[in-house]
């Protein structure tokens, strides 16, 4: 077992990574002063993840099958894992995502015998006809909750724009049909491979040591056989599919999202991701020329925002909000960007967006739950949490326009939800 | 958690230091509380957003953000909220701590400045709020207003809530309507600027590691210029509810959302709303509630279904979202688990684990800056501050005979049911 220890002395935090003799990744970061400890534990099993080579070969399964796993894993032969957590008053919930699944916990107390209900839960998988029946009704009711949100329906709606086959354009829980199709025996496929330990990384951040963690990780967790899954995604043309999709559907505000799809060969590095971060501000936040013509012509409203989303086989800029005429934003949006590369930046502005950049990274930092997400994040993305930051410090100017040069604002989706 | 001094600045203005010093950031929040009333909700909505946009040094929200970025990215944020039939109006600011100032800046003062210039120092124009900036800010409320149709779950909430208290204050939106908005004027701002200068009830919160007495000395010295006449704030409370409403309405969508309205008898100053915050969780709160494990788990009829506990109105809200085919079994499954509840048929352990659960939240909410100052804003209107360890012993104290009690004042108000169109038929 090997135990790293990273620090930051201008952030004032420590953390520590440790590789455990079961195979799994562990980090600790713990909070002076803090009352909870939250923990999470976290596979690189999403939604996109539908196609993967194992040792015996090719495997494809059901869109939707790593959330409907995660529903799953919260049953045991001997109960269910939220009756467990009840009795140690801790809070618990699962999430996927994209290009994860994660289970997590807070408490403010009990915090070891919480640890292991969730290390009991990810390595004890039981799935039978009967109880992998009963969850279509739950999730059905899911995916149609997300079927009845505009939000939700502008994103896919976009990522059905932007991309030709890859499957991040499909709905995370998948659909109806879909879901249909999974069985025990391919839930078991899945979680023998993305389940094994040492493809999975778990962080704990809050009033919890080193020790604390290790012992119960020590005593629930034995030495696996590593297992080596790789993710397969189709052939993605670098072009987006269509410029404009779009769908009535009862709102009274038309909502829209726009995305500018980017080379996806590679996870940018954290210096790229904080320059991106510093970029996006100085384009498109509140002091920017550009937030201030769509709000001079009425265009946008504080729903406003910008984002950088990517993950394996999957890059883009996107931009949402709500609008009376999104078309005319596109064209704005687009305007900015391609003056930006044209004529650069101004220093000072560059200097503000590098400090509200940081200003809000640090806030991050006040919360157990987002640095432990975050570890997880930088994990599965190969990059060091610390790392970002300084990045963040030692930005240029120089690099950012680097970064501006890979926005191609011809290769840009729009949708639009509207009512009739 | 971190001690809240609270010192009285002017008639019924009250500045609440939060010390700690375990965060990256600090939060100034002042909140004014005045009466909800139709007339008025709308031009108050709307001040908060011209307050937030501008102030006579920085005239536009160009010169604001970017004073903000240059800030380290602080954040300025204004809205109102419903509390009871009060509306609160809320300015707060956040930045980061000096302490992790990159070149040695000191921001702690300047943020906190800063807020007091937006509330005391607006850009006004012959006397009145900027018209241009009068109708941005107009056209983004509506905005707000249309786009709570947008989310049909925020949707059916609000028209629960519409039926239920349509003779109360407390059917009035937190915005008014959209008419009402397009009724308020740059004059009418001012006269809400100026009722709520002389008018509002003031309880300011700073979270932070620096001391806030100099922010303090300029809090007190602005109130001492103002004549001030606090307004009473009252919230009508009805006990029960004399027969069920029943409303329905279609639209085109996937799943039906149900929701119901109880009036629950009790409200925060009763003997027994600690009872009845307990009976909340157990009924309908949490993966360990009924409606979670029956509802849920064992029928499969939902993905969400819960109950929330409003003790400054004193009512109860159930929310699910169905197949329309399935919105009557839902109802008669919900008060199925109220009739359990009300038997008395749940454990003395899920009565502890309730509790455990509760407090467990509580140490949690200490955590986070927002939450400190969370811990009072739900409190505001009391009449004192609890401690989290002053809350969680009366949570304790409460029995499960008591919790039943509770339960047995449950009266329906209102069911609401947002169909998928065509639907209507098929219960």
């Amino acid at each position: 077992m090997q135990i790293k220890e990273y620090k930051s002395e201008k952030l004032r935090e420590k953390y520590f990574e440790i590789e455990h003799s079961s195979g799994l990744r562990i980090f600790v970061l713990p909070k002076e002063g803090y009352r909870s400890t939250y923990a999470i534990i976290g596979t690189p099993f999403g939604s996109i993840n539908t196609e993967f080579n194992l040792k015996e070969g090719k495997v494809r399964v059901p869109d939707g099958i790593a959330h409907y796993l995660e529903h799953k894993l919260f049953e045991s032969e001997d109960g269910d894992a939220f009756m467990k957590y009840s009795e140690t008053g801790a809070n618990a919930n699962a999430y996927t995502s994209f290009d994860k699944t994660c289970y997590l916990f807070s408490c403010t107390e009990q915090f070891e015998k919480s640890l292991s209900i969730l290390l009991e839960l990810v390595t004890s998988p039981y799935f039978t006809e009967e109880t992998v029946a009963k969850e279509q009704g739950i999730i059905g009711q899911e995916i149609k909750m997300y079927e009845d949100s505009p939000e939700w329906r502008v994103l896919f709606n976009l990522l059905g724009g932007m991309y030709h086959s890859h499957p991040v354009k499909v709905d995370i829980a998948g659909s109806v049909e879909s879901i249909a199709e999974i069985t025990p025996e391919s839930l078991y496929t899945c979680y023998n491979s993305y389940y094994s330990l040492n493809n999975m990384a778990l962080s704990v951040v809050g009033n919890v040591t080193i020790e604390d963690v290790l012992k119960v990780c020590d005593k629930y967790l034995k030495k696996q056989e590593s297992v080596e899954v790789e993710s397969l995604f189709p052939e993605e043309p670098y072009e987006i599919k269509e410029k404009y999709v779009e769908q009535i559907f009862p709102v009274a505000v038309p909502i829209f999202n726009m995305g500018f799809k980017l080379k996806a060969d590679r996870l940018h590095s954290e210096e790229e991701l904080a320059h991106l971060d510093i970029l996006l501000f100085m384009l498109a936040s509140s002091t920017s020329p550009m937030y201030r013509e769509l709000m001079d012509k009425g265009l946008i409203n504080s729903t406003f925002s910008y984002e950088m989303f990517e993950g394996g086989g999957y890059s883009a800029i996107l931009f949402s909000g709500e609008s009376r005429d999104p078309e005319k934003v596109a064209e704005i949006v687009c305007k900015y960007i391609d003056k930006a590369k044209a004529e650069g930046f101004d220093e000072k502005d560059f200097e503000d967006s590098q400090k509200a950049t940081y200003g809000d990274a640090l806030s991050s930092l006040n919360s157990v739950e987002t640095i432990a997400n975050m570890m997880e994040d930088f994990y599965f993305s190969k990059r060091k949490v610390f790392d970002y930051y300084d990045a963040i410090g030692n930005a240029s100017m120089d690099k950012a326009k680097l970064i501006l040069n890979e926005i191609d604002t011809d290769n840009c989706t729009l949708s639009v939800v509207k009512g009739e | 958690m971190s001690t809240n001094i609270r010192t009285r600045l002017a008639d019924n203005v009250y500045f609440n230091e939060i010390q700690v010093d375990r965060f990256k950031t600090m939060r100034l929040t002042a909140i004014a509380l005045l009466p909800l009333e139709k007339e008025t909700a709308s031009d108050f909505a709307l001040l908060t957003q011209v307050l937030s946009r501008s102030c006579k040094e920085y005239p536009d929200f160009t010169a604001l953000s970017k004073k903000l970025s240059s800030l380290y990215g602080a954040s300025l944020s204004a809205g109102v909220r419903k509390i009871g039939e009060s509306l609160a109006l809320t300015f707060s600011i956040a930045g980061i701590d000096d302490r992790y100032a990159l070149k040695g800046d000191v921001v702690s003062s300047e943020l906190s400045n800063l807020l007091l210039k937006v509330i005391f120092e607006p850009k006004l124009i012959d006397g009145v709020f900027d018209c241009s900036e009068v109708e941005q800010e107009r056209r983004q409320l509506i905005d707000l207003a249309d786009s709570e149709f947008n989310d049909k779950r925020v949707y059916a909430n609000a028209r629960l809530i519409e039926n239920m208290c349509k003779n109360e204050a407390y059917g009035i939106k937190r915005y008014g309507s959209r008419e009402s908005i397009l009724k308020c004027t740059p004059e009418s701002l001012k006269m809400a600027w100026e009722r709520m200068l002389e008018g509002a009830s003031f309880e300011v919160f700073f979270v932070g590691g620096a001391s806030s007495q100099g922010i303090q000395e300029i809090f007190k010295e602005k109130f001492s210029l103002i004549e001030r006449k606090p307004e009473a704030l009252n919230t009508e409370i009805i006990r029960k509810a004399e027969n069920v409403n029943k409303v329905t309405e279609n639209m085109d969508i996937a799943q039906a959302k149900v929701l119901m309205g109880f009036r629950t008898d009790c409200c925060k100053d009763d003997e027994d709303a600690f009872a009845m915050r307990l009976m909340n969780v157990i009924l309908g709160s949490g993966t360990r509630s009924k409606f979670f494990l029956n509802i849920r788990e064992k029928m499969s009829l939902c993905y969400y279904c819960f109950s929330r506990f409003n003790r400054f109105k004193g009512i109860l809200t159930v929310e699910s979202g169905v197949e329309s085919s399935n919105a009557q079994r839902t109802v008669e499954a919900v008060l199925g688990e109220l009739e359990e509840v009300k038997k008395g048929n749940f454990t003395e352990e899920d009565v502890r684990l309730a509790k455990l659960s509760v407090a467990s939240d509580f140490l949690s909410i200490t955590d986070t800056v927002t939450g400190n100052e969370e811990w009072y804003v739900s409190q505001l209107t009391d009449p004192q501050f609890l401690t989290v360890k002053e809350i969680t012993e009366k949570l304790n104290a409460v029995t499960k005979d008591e919790i039943i009690a509770a339960a047995k004042k449950l009266t329906l108000d209102t069911i609401y049911i947002l169909s998928g169109e065509g639907e209507e038929n098929a219960d």
